[in-house]
């Protein structure tokens, strides 16, 4: 397909909002770009996908950033540091990756927005309320904390099956990740059977949030080809509706 | 919202609250100093001092890296890993446990700044009231000499030169910590504040202090028992 050329992609359908109180003084007006959130575990192709969709929209003449979780100038490092340790309380490390995405949003994102570039987003706040809620925290406090995100113009959940997510995380690392197993749930003392529990535990809840925000669901089980081409042709009719 | 003693935990909170410069410090100090003087099990805690989360906020302050929101959110994170991983469990084997600076510094500190008291307050209801508020009430120009009196220049963050109310710090802290002490009076009777008049020299407030502790704290229950006896261990000691 030959590249596109580039177009206004001001906003004019949806206005923008922020899920809950927002960051005091944005002018949710001149957020002039994008924002696309691409969701799904470990191994469920988030990583690829955004990376070709990065590459088919430059080529289209659209500018884009990419955010991710745990990427923030601001605690990014001691949230590594953190995790190494396993010693902070759920709720501490709630907080700590709550001011990383704040930081994300203010000082990436919302900039970003108002240049008018196409926001790619590895994870959102979708993830990090999933994994929240799957250790035992209360929803309402989570949505009250990130009430500050702007809803995205599209959400994709790439929505792999447990057993497929073993296979290519194997594939590729000849290893499971201790946070992305829920070992810290202490479901099994092995982790090939505590990632299987943890991540139908997370799938779980992803699909009772996709009620409250509206997700698209992509069946991530498909060929990465396939899988692409149901985005873009999602992500085409958003552009085209404005 | 209860307190530590509503909860029927053994241990007592006692915070201090005011502006910068309100000298709590040096009263919170003293306090610890008489108590455990007498004996008793005492643990002292300061607003954002959590080893771990401490390297995260000197970086965004020495950078000026902090937004209101993310100032609002790092200090949360550092009161929530003390709470947890101190207060808690120190409350519950019965210390008496002083805090410089509670949840009502970030409640006034965040809402000045421009965050919804509503959002503020929410991150926060997992923690329980004190069980005993001092409110170091001092004028704000007794406040910015004292801050002067010890070092040469007001920081960026204590001025509020975040929120760019002045180019001139001096001018920009009257301003800042004018409205903070507004949120204070705000919530005194709200969350039961004890009012100390800061203006005063350093012994009679710290008389005061002591003799509202003793009023309206049993002190004796929190002797420090070598052999078992504390609140705690006594319900394991009955069943054995």
């Amino acid at each position: 397909m030959p590249p596109k050329r580039a177009k206004s992609i001001i906003a004019k359908g949806q206005p923008r909002r922020f899920y809950g109180q927002g960051i005091p003084g944005v002018d949710l007006t001149k957020l002039a770009g994008k924002l696309i959130v691409v969701e799904g575990a470990d191994g469920s192709g988030r990583s690829t996908q955004i990376e070709r969709l990065v590459q088919w929209l430059e080529g289209c003449g659209h500018a884009t950033v990419q955010i991710g979780l745990k990427r923030s100038t601001l605690v990014s490092e001691d949230l590594d540091k953190a995790q190494e340790g396993n010693i902070l309380s759920h709720r501490t490390m709630s907080l700590f990756y709550a001011t990383d995405f704040a930081d994300q949003l203010e000082n990436n994102m919302l900039p970003a927005l108002r240049s008018g570039f196409m926001v790619m987003a590895d994870r959102y706040i979708y993830t990090l309320i999933v994994r929240d809620l799957v250790r035992g925290m209360d929803e309402k406090w989570l949505k009250n904390i990130y009430g500050i995100a702007l809803a995205p113009d599209a959400v994709f959940y790439l929505d792999v099956a447990p057993e497929e997510l073993i296979e290519r995380n194997f594939a590729k690392n000849h290893a499971l990740d201790y946070w992305e197993s829920g070992m810290d749930l202490g479901l099994s003392p092995e982790i090939f059977d505590s990632f299987l529990k943890y991540q139908s535990l997370v799938a779980a809840r992803f699909k009772d949030l996709q009620a409250t925000y509206g997700f698209t669901i992509v069946n991530g089980n498909k060929s990465p080809d396939d899988v692409n081409l149901e985005l873009r042709q999602n992500i085409e009719r958003l552009l085209e509706s404005h | 919202m209860k307190t530590f003693a509503d909860l029927g935990f053994p241990g007592r909170l006692i915070a201090v609250e005011g502006l910068d410069g309100s000298g709590k410090s040096t009263q919170i100090y003293l306090l610890k100093r008489w108590l455990e003087l007498q004996g008793l099990k005492v643990f002292f805690s300061e607003w954002n001092s959590s080893a771990l989360v401490k390297n995260a906020t000197s970086k965004g302050k020495k950078r000026e890296l902090l937004t209101p929101t993310t100032f609002s959110l790092i200090h949360a994170t550092d009161f929530a890993d003390r709470y947890e991983r101190h207060l808690v469990p120190l409350l519950r084997a019965g210390y008496l446990v002083l805090c410089d600076r509670y949840i009502f510094t970030a409640f006034a500190r965040d809402t000045v700044r421009g965050c919804t008291p509503e959002w503020v307050r929410r991150i926060y209801d997992f923690a329980a009231l004190p069980d005993l508020t001092f409110f170091f009430k001092a004028d704000l120009e007794v406040s910015l000499n004292r801050i002067l009196d010890n070092r040469p220049e007001l920081k960026y963050f204590e001025a509020g030169m975040d929120m760019r109310l002045s180019a001139d710090p001096y001018e920009s802290f009257r301003i800042f910590q004018g409205r903070i002490l507004e949120q204070y009076l705000g919530m005194r009777d709200e969350f039961n504040f004890v009012t100390i008049d800061a203006n005063s020299s350093i012994e009679p407030q710290q008389q005061r202090v002591r003799e509202l502790m003793t009023k309206r704290i049993d002190l004796s229950k929190f002797a420090m028992h070598i052999h078992s006896r504390s609140p705690f261990l006594t319900h394991a000691a009955k069943t054995r």
